[in-house]
């Protein structure tokens, strides 16, 4: 069964057809350059963009794979979380295709596709990677910071979240504030490799006395702008690499102790992680150290594009639902979940 | 003898008016507020105000304040100056006890040694009712023994009590375990200048301007921002504008708006700029039913003021909505749209110290 899977979830209008676990091709229009200036996602740019790209992207991917429209047998489309109106684009040409072609629409969560982003293949089927269930999903991202319970196929169980920012926004505030633009993360992780990750200001670390497996990051915003606030404009440039690394470390050490934490809870020590964040080498270092200590593996997206917005990852979670039968007629109606939650798309 | 209230408020008319039975017959009754428990007697009778304050152990000429249930009854019993009123009706009803002059028309018993006497309208239906249908003002005093602390259950009341004192209560209406809110910030409106004699949650410094010690006090005046919106509203959409720097407690403020809604997983909205959820209906929450969707946006992100036009915030201006609007300063001439058709709410935030934030608010700009 071939699905051509869309998303339009953010600031890359995605476009790809998967068979299985296999993608036949993947084509992406990212808008970063054009909201890199700006500073972050900027809505219209983002709709119009997509709007302006999405029919190409469509037709450049189905190209790629050699194969046409008459070929496709499923649409899988995003359809939550994300910008709304972004959304919107994506979904209104999923549901025209669906409708054209008489063939289901299968809505996807975007969260869902990250979940699996470490199992997506190439055309030729590699990395081969067996299900292995259970799995602990850690998913960071600009929007995003959660702990999963990853059951089984399209079963899910949220174990906690961020209850303020992102761990990903954070990185792109604190790189604002020490005046560099977006995405900041990049920036954050260079920096702090220059000084080999030294956690000189020792940032506090929010809610580590708390139980629970949730995170919280909004206070670490305001550490460093009292931390910044006492530097003259010199010793602020002297400390630049030192802050940026200081506070990587209180963001990825946040991750790595709830994650300890959710293994030691669900002795669950297979680890599958996704999101924009997962592409720093810094937190693939500290969490294969965790899990290697615990006996488990950690996956990481096998190849770059993974780790950020696309939808290969969607197409293969499409795959999965159609085989559990889990599709709407041709050309039905699906609202657009800004908020949509993991919990709301387990079986 | 000991009543349930249920939680649904199915037997709130009953409550109320074997409550207000107890108080006409001279009884000391244990109520819930929005605060913590509270004894009930009658003001105007002498003996039920002397049993409550032998219940007490509270020594002569220590003041005890009243509940009443609107502003013009607290008129009636005490002096209001021309000044005092904005304020007065910016925070009541609400979590703040006000001193003001007293016309003696209560027992003297309840007034401080200089004439004063303490006023409460809490923002709790409960009391509003037993209040505003009784013919004299209540007493509002925490339910505990003098320089002891005060109780979120009955349980916790009862154990501290011993039997003599036990006895002493006619009625107890238990309303199960209250949220652990302060009890409430008594301000001191007689002086030259508002003095605050105690924190509770919500701190006011001046009409219009907060003071708020750290996140969780932040959600609380959010809550108390939207129920006071939510009356100079009248049933239009409400919007706060939030403006400060990074780190000041807008997220936090919004959370705790939306936990009045009963929405609790608020996150920060900078990434995607903006988030909608349903408000769930609820039989005993008024808001629920007037307002159906909560939009959480944030233009932290945007950089030119008419990509306000692309991100879709003027299609809810003619639904019941609640609107929380993160970085508001940047969106340019949306702000007459909202003039127009909304309640527009401006939250200002600043930075004491690391932790403490002054938060200035204005309605309807």
């Amino acid at each position: 069964m071939n699905i051509l899977a869309i998303d339009t979830s953010a600031d890359d209008t995605s476009c790809a057809i998967i068979s299985g676990r296999k993608v036949l091709a993947h084509v992406e229009y990212s808008q970063i350059a054009l909201h890199a200036k700006w500073g972050g996602i900027l809505p219209s740019l983002a709709k119009r963009a997509h709007e302006e790209r999405i029919d190409w992207v469509i037709q450049k991917t189905l190209r790629n794979a050699h194969l046409s429209l008459a070929q496709i047998h499923g649409i899988g489309v995003t359809y939550g979380p994300g910008l709304a109106i972004a959304l919107e684009v994506g979904i209104r040409k999923a549901v025209e295709l669906s409708s054209t072609l008489t063939i289901p629409l299968i809505p996807v969560n975007h969260m869902e596709g990250h979940l699996y982003s470490s199992f997506v293949q190439n055309a030729k089927g590699n990395p081969t990677r067996p299900f292995q269930f259970p799995y602990l999903g850690l998913l960071v991202s600009g929007g995003h910071t959660e702990l999963i319970l990853f059951k089984d196929h399209l079963t899910y169980e949220i174990l906690g979240q961020t209850v303020d920012d992102a761990a990903g926004e954070a990185l792109d505030k604190a790189a604002r504030m020490l005046g560099f633009g977006y995405p900041g993360g990049p920036v954050i992780e260079t920096l702090s490799q220059t000084v080999k990750h030294e956690d000189r200001y020792i940032f506090p670390r929010p809610m580590m006395k708390s139980q629970d497996l949730q995170f919280s990051f909004s206070g670490l915003k305001t550490a460093l702008l009292y931390k910044i606030q006492k530097m003259s404009e010199e010793e602020k440039i002297e400390a630049l690499p030192y802050l940026a690394s200081s506070f990587q470390e209180a963001v990825m050490k946040s991750l790595i102790k709830k994650t300890e934490r959710a293994i030691l809870k669900t002795g669950i020590s297979r680890l599958v992680v996704g999101g924009g964040v997962s592409v720093n080498e810094r937190l693939r270092t500290l969490l294969r150290a965790l899990v290697k200590s615990h006996g488990g593996i950690v996956q990481f997206p096998p190849y770059k594009y993974l780790n950020f917005d696309n939808s290969a990852m969607i197409g293969i979670v499409a795959s999965f639902r159609a085989e559990e039968g889990l599709m709407l007629s041709p050309g039905s109606h699906i609202d657009r979940v800004p908020r949509l939650s993991l919990l709301q798309s387990t079986q | 003898m000991r009543i349930r209230l249920s939680q649904d408020g199915t037997n709130l008319k009953d409550v109320v008016s074997k409550t207000q039975e107890v108080l006409s017959s001279g009884g000391l009754v244990v109520f819930p507020s929005d605060t913590v428990y509270g004894l009930l007697v009658d003001a105007k009778q002498e003996e039920a105000v002397s049993k409550l304050i032998a219940f007490k152990n509270r020594p002569i000429g220590k003041a005890i304040s009243v509940f009443v249930s609107s502003i013009e009854e607290l008129a009636s019993h005490a002096f209001i100056t021309s000044n005092q009123k904005p304020l007065l009706e910016s925070l009541l009803p609400g979590p703040f006890t006000v001193i003001l002059n007293s016309r003696h028309t209560v027992s003297n018993l309840l007034e401080s040694e200089t004439g004063t006497l303490g006023f409460r309208i809490p923002d709790y239906e409960p009391v509003r009712l037993v209040s505003k249908s009784y013919r004299n003002p209540i007493t509002a005093t925490s339910a505990n023994l003098g320089g002891r602390h005060p109780h979120y259950s009955i349980e916790s009341l009862l154990n501290q009590l011993p039997k003599e004192k036990q006895a002493m209560i006619d009625l107890i209406v238990d309303a199960g375990k209250l949220p652990r809110n302060k009890p409430s910030t008594v301000l001191d409106m007689t002086q030259d200048s508002l003095q605050i004699v105690r924190k509770g949650d919500i701190i006011t410094s001046s009409k219009n301007e907060y003071r708020s010690p750290s996140p969780k006090e932040t959600r609380k005046l959010g809550a108390f921002l939207l129920r006071q919106s939510e009356k100079k509203a009248k049933g239009k959409p409400i919007v706060f504008l939030m403006t400060g720097e990074l780190g000041t407690g807008k997220t936090e403020m919004s959370r705790g708006i939306a936990e009045v809604l009963g929405i609790p997983q608020v996150v920060s909205p900078t990434f995607v700029v903006s988030y909608e959820y349903e408000i769930p209906h609820s039989a005993s929450n008024r808001l629920n039913n007037t307002y159906k969707q909560f939009v959480h946006a944030d233009l932290y992100n945007i950089m030119e003021s008419d990509e306000m036009e692309h991100i879709g915030l003027d299609q809810y201006l003619d639904k019941p909505v609640i609107m929380v609007i993160e970085w508001g300063e940047r969106m340019g001439d949306f702000i007459h749209s909202l003039q127009e058709k909304t309640h527009v709410v401006l939250v200002t935030f600043s930075h004491v110290n690391e932790n403490e934030r002054i938060i200035r608010v204005h309605h309807s700009l």
